[in-house]
C-alpha cells in the first residue's frame, strides 16, 4: 500500500461507486481498482466496505445487478447505473463540486 | 420506498440463493485480488493470505451486506432469540424474578381487563344494540301504546313486567321468573324463537290464550329438553299454559331474569288496562339513524299531551329515555373504570421492578457486552440484542400473567356484588388476548428500552475500566434507578391511599345502623297462588295458621312482611292526613307501604319509639291502624303528636277509611345503608285492602341451626298446602352483606392491588439497597475496618434508599390529594383527601420502606473487612 494514500471520507464512497458505474457495468473488484487507478492510487477503498455499499445502492434503486462473465471468464456479478442512479449521480456530483469549491474558498482566504 | 420493500421481500423471499450469491460474489473479490497479487510475483498463499487480509473480517462484512439488504431484520430477530432464550436459561434466578414480577402485574390487569371487556365493551346480545333505550321511569301499556302511536322516532318499544311464578311440574313447586311481556318486547329486542314461534300480536289482548314461551334453561333443566315440547301444556301458579316457543340459550333480558314469557293480558287481564298502573320496564329501539335528542323530544311533548289529558294520574310524567347499554352499566361503570386504572398503576410498579432487574442484570454483564462490542457488534445491534431478551422476558411474563388472570377472574367472579351478578362467566375473548399481548410487548419494549438505552451511553472503554474493579457506583447510583424506585413509592403510595379510603368509608358503611338487629334472622319468601287464594280472608288465613304453627316451634319467634328491609323493594302508596290543608292531586307525599303480621317490630327488634306495636286485636273488623317511622313524622307530621292521627291512601278517597296511628317505629334502612330514609307506613295483613299482595317474607328469629328450621317451616307450609313453593331463604346478615357487596368488592380488590403495590416498592426498594450493598462490599470493609460503628454502616447503606423513599412518599401524597378525587362516586362519608386516612397510608409505606432499607442494609454488618478486601 502506498503510503501517501487516505482513507474515503464518510458518505464520499456512494458518489465514487455512482460515477465509476456511469462509464460502464463493472463487478466490485473492478470498482475498486477502478477507483483507485483513476486517483492514482491516493483513494484507497476499504475492500470490506465496498459490499455493503454496493447493495445498499442496489437497495435504493441506484443500480441494478445481473451476472454476467468476467474478464478472465468467471462468473461475476455485475452492477450498472439505473435511471435514478443517473439523477443521484447528478444531485451528488453538484453537490461535492459546490462543498469542494466553498471549503477551498475558505480554505485560501481566510 | 415501494421499491426498497420489493427488494427487501424479495431478498426475503430467495434468501438462500441470495446467500450464495453473495458468498459467490465475496469469493469472486478475493480470488481476483489474489490472482493479482500472483502476478505481480507473490506465492499463491501469500497472496491469498494479503487478499483476506485486506478485505477484512468476510463474516463481518457479509452481516453489513445482510443488513444493507435489509434482510438481516429477520434473521438476526432469529438470532437474537435463540441467543436471548439461551442466556435466560442460563440465569435462572433472574428469570423466574422477572417473569414472576410481570406475571403478577400483567395477570391483574388482565383480569380486570376481561371484567371491563365483558361489562363495558362488549356489545349487547341484540341486533344493532345501538338503537337500543331503556325509560327511566316504569310506565303503563296504555301509556306506552299511545308514545308508540303518537310518535316517529321509534321503530318498536316494548314492556315487561317481572313477576314469580311457581311451577308446579314434578316434586317440589318451585319459584320461577314469569316474564309478562307485551307482544313489541320481542320486536324491540330482536329476538327469534330456537322453537316454535312468539307470542303473536293477536293473541296479545285481553282474553287471549294462555300460551307461554320458555326460556331455554327453564326447557333444558325442568323439561329435559324435550324436542316435542310445543303444544304441551305446563303448570304455572295453578294455571294450565301451552308451550309454543322456546328461546335461544344465549338469549336473555336486558336486566330481568326471566324463565317463562307470558302475555301482559293473559298475566293481568285487568292491570294491563289501567294507565295509571305503571309496573312496566318499557324498551325501545329507535329508528335507523334518529338521534336520541329528537327522541327524547318527542317523546316530552307526548308527556306533557298525557298530563294534560289525564291529571290525576300521569301528572308528574317525565319519561327519560337512556341509552340502553348506559341504563345497564352505569352504575357500575365508575368503579370498574377506578380498578382498571388502579391496577394500571400496579401494572407500572411491576414494570419499575422489571427494569431494575434488568438494570442490574446488564451490569453483571457488562464484560460479555464490551468484549461483543470490541468483536464488531454494533452499538444499535447491542440494544437490539437486549430488547428482544427483555421483550421475550415479558411476553413469557404475559403468558403467565394470562394464568394468573385464568385464576382471578374465577376469583373475581365468586366476589361479584349483585350489580354485577348477570356477569356469570367473564370469557378471555381475543380483545383480552390482544390486550395482554400489546402490554406485554409494550413493557418489554418500553421498559427494555430504558436500561438498555442508559448503558449503552457510557463509553465503552469506561465500561471496561470500571469493570476492571468492581466497584461501580458510577453505574449503581445510576438516576435511572433513583427514579424509578421513587415513582414505584409514589405510585404504592397512591393505591394505598385510594384503599385506605375504600376501607374507612366500607367500616363506615358497616357501622350504619341498619334500624334493626339482623342478627339470628332467616327470611323466606312466600307467595300465594292467586286461582286458589283470590280474596284477602283466605290470604289471611293461611298467614295466620302458618305463622302460629312457627311460633309454636320451642325458642322461634316468627312474623311475616311483605317487603324486607335492603332487599331492594317495596310498594309505594301516595298518603293523606286527616286535618291536613288538601294537597292537588298528584302531589301527595309517596310514603313506603308494608303490610305486616305478628311481632315483626319484636323478631326484628325494631324499637317502638312511641306509642305501642300491633296486638292480635288489630284485625279484620278492627279500627284500621298504622305504625309510621320516625322519619314519617319528621317530614308529614313535625312538631305533632303522631299518635291518634289518622292516615289514608289517596286512592281510597270517598269516604276516606281512616287509619290511626298508634305507634312510631324506629326508622330502618330500607334501601341500602348508604340510602336516605323514607317515611314508611306499616300496617297489619289483615286490614289490608289489597288483594294483590299475595306475597310475603317470614322473618323467624331462632338460635335452632338454620338448615333444620328451615326444613320445619317447609313442612308447615306444605301441610297448609303442598303447592306453594318456598324460596329466597336467606339470613338477615346475609342480606345486609349482599346490600354492602359493590362496596366491599371495591374494597377488597383495591386493597389487593394496593396490597401487591406495596410489596413491589418493598422488593423494589429493597433490591436497590441489597444490590448497593454488593457493590460496595469493599468500601464498607473499609470502613469498618477503620472502626466505623453499626450505625455510620447502616446510615452509608440505608442513606439513599430512605432519601429516596421518603421522597417518593411525599410525591405520593400529592399524586393522591389529586388522583383519589375521582374516587368521589364510589366513597361512603369520606372525603377523597380524609388527612387521617392520607398519613395513616404514608407512615405504613414509610414503616415498610424502612424494612425494606433495614434487612438488606444489616447484611452489610456482617461484612468481615479482611473478606471484603480479598475480593479485590
Amino acid at each position: 500500500m502506498p503510503s501517501r494514500s487516505i482513507d474515503l471520507p464518510q458518505g464520499t464512497l456512494d458518489l465514487l461507486i455512482l460515477r465509476t458505474l456511469s462509464l460502464e457495468p463493472l463487478h466490485g473488484w473492478a470498482v475498486s481498482e477502478r477507483i483507485q487507478q483513476i486517483s492514482s492510487d491516493v483513494l484507497r477503498v476499504q475492500q470490506g466496505s465496498l459490499y455493503p455499499a454496493l447493495h445498499r445502492l442496489e437497495r435504493r434503486g441506484w443500480i441494478k445487478a445481473r451476472w454476467g462473465t468476467s474478464e478472465n471468464n468467471r462468473k461475476a456479478k455485475f452492477y450498472e447505473l439505473t435511471k435514478a442512479g443517473r439523477r443521484e449521480l447528478e444531485i451528488e456530483q453538484n453537490a461535492w463540486q459546490k462543498l469542494t469549491v466553498a471549503v477551498g474558498q475558505v480554505l485560501e482566504t481566510a | 420506498m415501494l421499491h426498497d420493500l420489493l427488494f427487501r421481500l424479495r431478498t426475503l423471499m430467495r434468501r438462500p440463493a441470495a446467500e450464495n450469491e453473495l458468498n459467490d460474489e465475496l469469493r469472486f473479490h478475493i480470488e481476483r485480488q489474489t490472482d493479482k497479487y500472483v502476478k505481480s510475483g507473490m506465492s499463491h498463499a501469500e497472496a491469498l493470505r494479503r487478499a483476506r487480509l485486506e478485505f477484512g473480517g468476510l463474516d463481518q462484512v457479509k452481516n453489513e451486506c445482510r443488513e444493507a439488504r435489509g434482510v438481516s431484520l429477520v434473521e438476526s430477530l432469529v438470532q437474537d432469540l435463540h441467543y436471548s432464550a439461551r442466556t435466560l436459561l442460563h440465569s435462572p434466578a433472574f428469570t423466574a424474578c422477572a417473569v414472576l414480577t410481570l406475571a403478577l402485574g400483567i395477570g391483574a390487569n388482565t383480569a380486570i381487563f376481561s371484567v371491563v371487556n365483558q361489562v363495558l365493551l362488549n356489545p349487547l346480545p341484540y341486533p344493532n344494540p345501538q338503537e337500543l333505550l331503556a325509560a327511566r321511569e316504569n310506565d303503563s301499556l296504555p301509556n306506552l301504546e299511545d308514545i308508540q302511536r303518537q310518535t316517529k322516532s321509534f321503530a318498536s318499544s316494548g314492556g315487561i313486567n317481572i313477576e314469580p311464578m311457581d311451577f308446579s311440574g314434578t316434586g317440589e313447586p318451585v319459584r320461577v321468573h314469569g316474564a309478562y311481556v307485551d307482544v313489541g318486547l320481542f320486536t324491540t329486542l330482536g329476538a327469534q324463537p330456537v322453537l316454535g314461534r312468539l307470542i303473536s300480536a293477536d293473541e296479545d289482548v285481553k282474553g287471549g290464550p294462555r300460551n307461554v314461551v320458555l326460556s331455554y334453561p327453564f326447557w333444558r333443566d325442568f323439561l329435559g329438553s324435550d324436542p316435542h315440547v310445543l303444544g304441551k301444556a305446563i303448570r304455572l301458579s295453578d294455571n294450565s299454559y301451552t308451550v309454543i316457543g322456546v328461546m335461544p340459550r344465549d338469549f336473555t333480558l336486558p336486566k330481568e331474569l326471566a324463565d317463562v314469557f307470558v302475555s301482559l293480558w293473559v298475566g293481568y287481564p285487568d292491570a294491563a288496562a289501567e294507565r295509571d298502573v305503571h309496573f312496566m320496564h318499557t324498551y325501545w329501539r329507535l329508528k335507523p339513524g334518529v338521534p336520541l335528542a329528537q327522541a327524547q323530544a318527542e317523546i316530552a311533548r307526548v308527556d306533557r299531551r298525557l298530563a294534560e289529558e289525564f291529571p290525576h294520574t300521569e301528572k308528574e310524567r317525565a319519561t327519560l329515555l337512556i341509552p340502553l347499554h348506559e341504563w345497564l352499566v352505569g352504575d357500575v361503570r365508575p368503579a370498574l373504570l377506578i380498578l382498571f386504572g388502579a391496577v394500571g398503576l400496579v401494572l407500572l410498579i411491576a414494570c419499575a421492578n422489571f427494569a431494575m432487574l434488568l438494570m442490574v442484570r446488564a451490569v453483571a454483564r457488562q464484560r460479555e457486552l464490551v468484549i461483543r462490542a470490541s468483536l464488531g457488534a454494533r452499538n444499535r445491534r447491542l440494544i437490539r440484542q437486549r430488547l428482544t431478551e427483555s421483550t421475550l422476558l415479558a411476553l413469557v411474563g404475559g403468558a403467565a400473567g394470562l394464568i394468573a388472570a385464568k385464576a382471578g377472574t374465577t376469583l373475581l367472579l365468586a366476589l361479584r356484588p349483585a350489580e354485577l351478578r348477570r356477569l356469570d362467566a367473564i370469557p378471555m375473548d381475543a380483545r383480552v388476548f390482544l390486550f395482554v399481548f400489546a402490554i406485554s410487548l409494550l413493557t418489554g419494549l418500553l421498559f427494555g428500552l430504558l436500561p438498555a438505552w442508559s448503558a449503552s451511553r457510557g463509553d465503552i472503554a469506561e465500561a471496561l475500566r470500571e469493570n476492571a474493579r468492581t466497584t461501580t457506583t458510577g453505574v449503581s447510583r445510576s438516576p435511572l434507578r433513583s427514579f424509578l424506585v421513587t415513582a414505584e413509592l409514589a405510585l404504592a403510595l397512591i393505591l394505598l391511599a385510594g384503599a385506605g379510603l375504600l376501607i374507612k368509608g366500607f367500616l363506615r358503611l358497616r357501622s350504619v345502623d341498619p334500624g334493626f338487629n339482623p342478627a339470628n334472622v332467616i327470611t323466606m319468601y312466600l307467595q300465594l297462588p292467586g286461582s286458589r287464594y283470590p280474596q284477602i280472608p283466605m290470604q289471611t288465613n293461611f298467614r295466620r295458621e302458618l305463622l302460629a304453627r312457627i311460633n309454636a316451634f320451642p325458642g322461634v319467634e316468627a312474623a311475616m312482611i311483605t317487603d324486607l328491609p335492603l332487599a331492594g323493594n317495596y310498594v309505594g302508596h301516595r298518603v293523606v292526613v286527616d286535618g291536613q290543608a288538601t294537597r292537588a292531586e298528584g302531589t301527595e307525599p309517596v310514603v313506603q307501604t308494608l303490610s305486616v303480621m305478628g311481632e315483626y317490630f319484636g323478631v326484628m327488634q325494631i324499637p317502638i319509639r312511641n306509642g305501642r306495636d300491633f296486638s292480635a286485636m288489630d284485625r279484620e273488623g278492627q279500627p284500621r291502624v298504622a305504625i309510621v317511622n320516625e322519619e314519617f313524622v319528621r317530614q308529614l307530621l313535625p312538631g305533632q303528636n303522631a299518635i291518634g292521627t289518622r292516615i289514608d291512601w289517596t286512592r281510597s278517597s270517598d269516604p276516606h277509611e281512616w287509619m290511626t296511628i298508634i305507634g312510631v317505629a324506629g326508622d330502618v334502612k330500607h334501601s341500602g345503608l348508604n340510602q336516605p330514609v323514607d317515611p314508611a307506613v306499616y300496617a297489619p295483613f289483615s286490614q289490608n285492602d289489597e288483594a294483590w299482595r299475595k306475597f310475603m317474607t317470614l322473618v323467624i328469629r331462632s338460635r335452632v341451626p338454620e338448615a333444620s328450621l328451615v326444613e320445619d317451616v317447609k313442612k308447615q307450609v306444605w301441610s297448609l298446602d303442598s303447592q306453594i313453593p318456598v324460596s329466597g331463604i336467606q339470613s338477615m346478615d346475609d342480606l345486609l352483606a349482599v346490600s354492602v357487596g359493590q362496596q366491599r368488592f371495591n374494597m377488597l380488590l383495591l386493597g389487593s392491588f394496593a396490597a401487591l403495590a406495596v410489596a413491589l416498592a418493598g422488593v423494589g426498594i429493597y433490591g436497590m439497597v441489597a444490590y448497593r450493598v454488593t457493590q460496595r462490599t469493599q468500601e464498607i470493609g473499609v470502613y469498618i475496618a477503620l472502626g466505623a460503628q453499626h450505625r455510620d454502616v447502616l446510615r452509608l447503606v440505608m442513606k439513599d434508599g430512605v432519601k429516596l423513599g421518603l421522597l417518593g412518599i411525599v410525591l405520593g401524597l400529592a399524586g393522591a390529594v389529586a388522583l383519589t378525587r375521582v374516587m368521589v362516586s364510589v366513597l361512603f362519608e369520606v372525603k377523597p383527601t380524609d388527612p387521617a386516612t392520607l398519613i395513616g397510608v404514608a407512615l405504613l409505606l414509610a414503616v415498610v420502606a424502612m424494612l425494606a432499607c433495614y434487612i438488606p442494609a444489616r447484611r452489610a454488618l456482617s461484612i468481615h473487612p479482611m473478606t471484603a478486601l480479598r475480593r479485590e
